[in-house]
């Protein structure tokens, strides 16, 4: 078969079999059934007709008839018996679906579909580029990177070791605004803007660049003529929170893959074991808490 | 832009819609395969072929005609699929799968339970509620209007530890490294330990025992704008008390809120005190 001309090959990863266990039967740990975490790679946030089915087939043929949809919205089928797992695995590849999205690796890229209409831009094809270029890379723990179309955060970049934030740069024309007109001033979600005077204002301080005035204005007096994206580092959620700290407030497509590499590299350069003698290592957030941001950042 | 009702999102193109799918059957975050089969017919025949895994556990089919709306949303009811999760409605409730190995106790039956008393409920502002099996949230618990967070209280017994080192050692040990086997056996570091009660499980012996289990309750957490952490709000013992206690806060917070204001930005503003179900101290 021709690897190449479907676009994935048939290696199988590492990553992804989370251990499996019998629902609500905790002793069957190492047992004969696995859970499998399914997404496309290079990562997808969009399931298409023919991969829905073959998860439907999957759980159906193979599991219990289950499907558990993840909160970094992965699917995962449970209680595949193990003598089935290379059946369920081919049948998966078959529609572009692999196991992934668990272990000590970069986890799968959260992208909001393009189709949200508050999205400032769309992010689905950047961060499919962002996935082929770092999409399960070995790391000292699990580090998860986030796109979020808007500064609304569905995604929760906040929460994670990288969140890409869309933003817009609005500027205002040179024209007055009608009377009566307040639509820029409903829809700003932190109150930013408005008209005084019949002139538009923004409060450039409080605003979050989300463009959503931009949307609402019906006389393109508030426009957009740029995005970029706000990036943030050292997020997590987990027995603790911690929220990423802002490293870039309107980087371009092409600094992004820069960005991302090298904050990748300073978290494997300076990261040391949770506790001496343990094996197991630092998230991110942790390195970044015990060093602080400049010295993480620093050479 | 177009008016946003429960579930309905305004599409990206005009005269089109995106609908965001909750499971109220099996649960909040479950589907069975044959509601995933219907999910791609519907999006093959009324949409685009496309459906998007949101972060809360729904499922977005994009592109559906308005006009066949009704005909879709019916077709999604018949397998207990319901359209919804969006504007200022109580949103799909968050829950871990049953079968992650770390659940303390499953927490499946109370999403469901929550699910089926609050869904789509109006109240003054978005509002989140996560359950995670385990301290370790991965549902978001410590960033949700309402997190509810299963607990494992552990304590020492008097059997003897037979050093099998399997709660210190990779794969099964204690993920934050709480435990220090000593030769008498294990000591527990109260400050580190977040009581996910996986050791009790892998202990033979039963040397680090389960005197039962119970939920913490966090409020307050938001991700988006203004991201905030949830803070601690009661631990209860049992679901039915879960049940209470989340249906109480949502009511408060239903009398006290100003239009728009999320639970976080209401503690900001008052304290927790106004969120107390008025008769109690
Ligand atoms: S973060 Fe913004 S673009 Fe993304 S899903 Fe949320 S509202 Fe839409
Ligand atoms: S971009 Fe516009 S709507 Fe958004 S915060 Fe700034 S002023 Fe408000
Ligand atoms: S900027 Fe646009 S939306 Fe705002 S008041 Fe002027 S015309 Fe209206
Ligand atoms: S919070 Fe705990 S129980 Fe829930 S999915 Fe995460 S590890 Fe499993
Ligand atoms: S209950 Fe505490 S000591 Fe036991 S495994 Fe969990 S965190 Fe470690
Ligand atoms: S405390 Fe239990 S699990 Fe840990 S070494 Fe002793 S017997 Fe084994």
């Amino acid at each position: 078969m021709d690897e190449k001309a479907v676009g994935f090959t048939l290696e199988m990863p590492k990553v992804g079999i989370i251990r499996g266990v019998k629902a609500k039967d905790i002793e069957m740990v190492g047992g004969k059934v696995v859970n499998l975490r399914t997404c496309a790679r290079p990562y997808e946030n969009i399931y298409t007709v023919t991969q829905l089915r073959a998860i439907q087939g999957v759980s159906k043929k193979y599991g219990s008839g289950k499907v558990h949809l993840s909160p970094r919205h992965n699917m995962e089928i449970p209680e595949i018996k193990n003598k089935h797992i290379d059946e369920a695995l081919r049948d998966l590849y078959v529609a572009g679906l692999f196991p992934g999205g668990a272990g000590t690796s970069v986890r799968n890229v959260f992208t909001c579909p393009d189709w949200c209409a508050r999205s400032v831009r769309p992010v689905q094809a950047i961060g499919k580029m962002v996935s082929t270029n770092f999409g399960d890379r070995d790391m000292p723990n699990k580090f998860t990177i986030s796109f979020a179309g808007c500064p609304n955060g569905c995604s929760r970049p906040h929460n994670t070791d990288v969140g890409i934030i869309a933003v817009a740069k609005v500027t205002i024309a040179d024209q007055g605004c009608p009377d009566g007109c307040r639509e820029c001033a409903k829809v700003c979600p932190v109150q930013a803007v408005g008209p005084t005077e019949g002139r538009v204002k923004i409060n450039r301080p409080a605003c979050i660049a989300c463009g959503r005035c931009v949307k609402a204005c019906p006389e393109k007096i508030l426009r957009s003529e740029e995005t970029g994206f706000k990036v943030l580092i050292g997020g997590k959620e987990g027995a603790t929170v911690a929220f990423g700290a802002v490293i870039a407030e309107f980087a371009k497509d092409f600094e992004l893959l820069e960005i991302i590499e090298s904050v990748l590299r300073k978290y494997e350069q300076k990261v040391t074991p949770r506790l001496a003698g343990r094996k197991k290592k630092e998230r991110m957030s942790e390195v970044i808490e015990r060093l602080g941001i400049a010295a993480f950042l620093a050479d | 832009m177009e008016m946003e009702t429960n579930g309905i999102l305004p599409g990206r193109t005009k005269g089109k819609a995106t609908l965001r799918v909750r499971s109220l059957a099996p649960y909040s975050a479950e589907f069975t395969s044959g509601q995933i089969g219907v999910i791609a017919d519907i999006a093959e025949q009324y949409g685009s072929g496309q459906a998007h895994v949101t972060a809360r556990q729904t499922i977005e089919i994009a592109d559906v005609e308005n006009s066949t709306i009704p005909e879709v949303a019916a077709l999604l009811n018949n397998i207990g699929l319901f359209v919804g999760s969006s504007g200022s409605f109580l949103r799909n409730v968050m829950a871990c799968s049953r079968w992650c190995l770390y659940n303390v106790r499953p927490v499946s039956d109370l999403a469901q339970k929550l699910n089926k008393l609050h869904a789509d409920r109006q109240l003054p502002g978005k509002t989140l509620i996560s359950l995670s099996g385990c301290s370790f949230s991965c549902t978001r618990s410590r960033t949700s209007d309402i997190g509810v967070i299963a607990r494992s209280n552990i304590a020492l017994t008097d059997h003897p530890c037979i050093h099998c080192t399997l709660c210190v050692r990779e794969p099964l040990g204690c993920q934050v490294e709480a435990i220090t086997l000593t030769e008498t056996g294990p000591e527990i570091d109260a400050q580190r330990c977040i009581h996910c009660g996986f050791c009790t499980t892998i202990c033979k012996p039963a040397t680090i025992g389960l005197n039962g289990t119970s939920f913490d309750i966090l409020i307050g957490g938001s991700g988006g704008i203004t991201p905030r952490a949830g803070v601690f709000w009661k631990n209860v013992p049992t679901e039915e008390a879960v049940v209470e206690e989340v249906d109480s806060l949502l009511t408060r917070y239903a009398a006290v809120a100003e239009h728009g204001e999320r639970i976080g930005a209401v503690l900001a503003r008052s304290g927790a005190g106004c969120l107390e179900e008025v008769g109690h101290g």
